[in-house]
């Protein structure tokens, strides 16, 4: 059964939620845009159906936040509900509804960022996990963490100085560049430290986006793979308790061992994903190979 | 802006005084600052708007500095909630989080600095009509609460009490019909606007009931006439204001 972080949403019936839901968290140029645009198409060419999400991109808000940051005086206050407002919105009309239909739900950025924000803003942290507690638990966070003296040049390089991504509302009257350091400092410190409360997966963004890619391919593929190695083990027990099991249950089951039969001819899984098998054995794929129905 | 330039001295800078009010999110003492905060409340129809605006007329014949702040009129805001409420986009979480976003507009924009800097405020419905609304629409009560930890404490909140039935006649002599959202349309409570509007307004009244104590709402019954209301209402604001002398612009 799935969990919000605290409070249940009316009407949000979590009951029957199979997708998964991945985030993507990190500070700006930490590279979560070119990861998400690497990831989806690869896991759709895995057969997994993917609804991709980020910070204001809902139907209801999302207009109103751009045109709200075009000027320079939207409050930390009214900035962090704003937000709000937009992530609720995605959350009831596209997250949830996307998890029960059991695609696999990739966020670019998620609550984590939002309370890094406002709580660097100087508001106060339990007031903003209050808002958040009604978020549905992700099943994975990975965090592409950047230090302050990568992050600065990527920024500031690519794309040069926002406004926003400067901090310049918390640190007015300072130029851009110094407001931009401090601002993303302290931004660090908080993923940091959230890191450690929310149990992020870290990953060093500072390597090239094609190792992170990989790193991101064989955590993902313990994730979707454990998931389907807990079926195979029930169907199992079942089967020696003589218990009986609906032929579509069977039927999908088989499918699934199919599907990732296939992912292990890719390139990347085989080794690393031995090594990172959780059940202790040191060979994930071991179980799936011999509980494999012989259909 | 209605007060003087002098008031303004104390600056609008409101960001200390946000940190001051969200962290202390939970125990809303009334703010320390010189203004002074007076707000209405009650079900649409209770006559809350008309006894604002003579009041208003009557703190400003008197010298006051005087500004009034309605719900939902955040110029960076009420778009996005119009939007919403034109296209039925809301769900009772999103309803309660856009109006709380406009708020907090008002909040950091007007309300904050204008108390800092002097002024009597004015608001035409205040958190509570959050508190009742989104819980009638199934929000958490005391998720809502926390949303709205930043607000300030008003000097006085006046409540006006009417009968559902008094208060809908009044509105039905007014216009011709109920708003969707208004009349709790969204909650599917009946298909009929004006049977939608007596139940959900039927709740939102229970959970004003319970604000009264809550909050130490000040009610006023507002089934006498309207005169009567007034002369309450502004005896309790002067008792308020009477030491505040500095709040008087010169003429």
């Amino acid at each position: 059964m799935r969990e919000t972080y605290g409070k249940l949403l009316p009407g949000m019936d979590l009951s029957h939620v199979s997708g998964k839901l991945i985030v993507i968290e990190g500070t700006d140029g930490a590279g979560r845009t070119t990861q998400m645009e690497l990831l989806k198409p690869w896991l759709e060419e895995l057969g997994h159906a993917v609804l991709d999400t980020g910070m204001t991109r809902s139907t209801l808000a999302g207009d109103g936040i751009r045109r709200a940051k075009e000027g320079v005086n939207l409050g930390r206050v009214t900035q962090s509900l704003f937000y709000a407002t937009d992530f609720v919105d995605r959350l009831e009309n596209e997250i949830v509804p996307a998890l029960r239909a059991g695609f696999i739900v990739l966020t670019d950025r998620y609550v984590y960022s939002l309370m890094a924000r406002a709580m660097v803003r100087g508001t106060d942290p339990q007031w903003i996990r209050s808002i958040y507690s009604v978020a549905l638990k992700p099943d994975a966070v990975f965090y592409l963490r950047l230090g302050i003296e990568q992050l600065v040049p990527r920024v500031v390089f690519s794309r040069g100085f926002d406004y926003w991504e400067s901090g310049m509302d918390l640190y007015p009257g300072q130029d851009m560049y110094d407001s931009f350091c401090n601002y993303q400092a302290a931004l660090l410190a908080e993923f940091d430290r959230l890191s450690e409360e929310f149990k992020f997966e870290t990953v060093d963004a500072a390597a090239d986006a094609r190792s992170v890619f990989s790193q991101l391919k064989v955590k993902i593929l313990a994730l979707l793979e454990n998931d389907s190695r807990k079926q195979f083990l029930s169907m199992l027990a079942m089967r020696a308790a003589g218990g009986f099991m609906p032929k579509a249950e069977e039927d999908a089951i088989a499918a699934a061992a199919r599907k990732h039969s296939v992912t292990r001819d890719l390139e990347l899984v085989s080794q690393p994903f031995a090594a990172h098998a959780p059940n202790g054995n040191g060979n994930g794929h071991g179980a799936i190979q011999h509980l494999k129905p012989s259909a | 802006m209605g007060i003087s330039p002098g008031m303004q001295s104390g600056g609008f800078e409101a960001g200390a005084a946000i940190r001051a009010a969200t962290s202390t999110a939970k125990k809303r003492g009334e703010h320390q600052f010189p203004g002074k905060l007076f707000v209405v409340e009650g079900i649409d129809g209770s006559g809350k708007s008309t006894q604002l605006s003579l009041l208003h007329k009557w703190l400003e014949s008197r010298g006051y500095g005087v500004v009034f702040s309605e719900w939902n009129s955040s110029p960076l805001v009420k778009d996005t909630t119009k939007l919403g409420k034109k296209k039925k986009l809301l769900t009772p979480a999103t309803f309660s989080l856009i109006h709380s976003t406009d708020f907090a507009d008002r909040t950091e924009r007007s309300i904050l600095p204008l108390l800092k800097a002097g002024a009597v405020v004015l608001c035409d419905r205040y958190m509570y009509t959050a508190f009742a609304r989104d819980v009638a629409r199934g929000m958490d009560r005391e998720w809502v609460r926390d949303l709205y930890g930043f607000a300030v404490q008003p000097t006085v909140a006046f409540y006006f009490r009417v009968p559902l039935e008094t208060a809908i006649g009044r509105l039905l002599d007014a216009r011709d019909g109920f708003k969707f959202y208004e009349a709790g349309m969204d909650l599917g409570l009946s298909d009929d606007p004006e049977e939608s509007f007596r139940l959900f307004q039927g709740r939102i009244i229970e959970e004003y009931e319970k604000m009264i104590p809550e909050f130490g709402l000040t009610v006023i019954d507002a089934t006498l006439p309207i005169e009567i209301q007034q002369t309450r209402v502004r005896q309790i604001v002067k008792s308020h204001i009477s030491d505040a002398v500095e709040l008087r612009m010169q003429p």
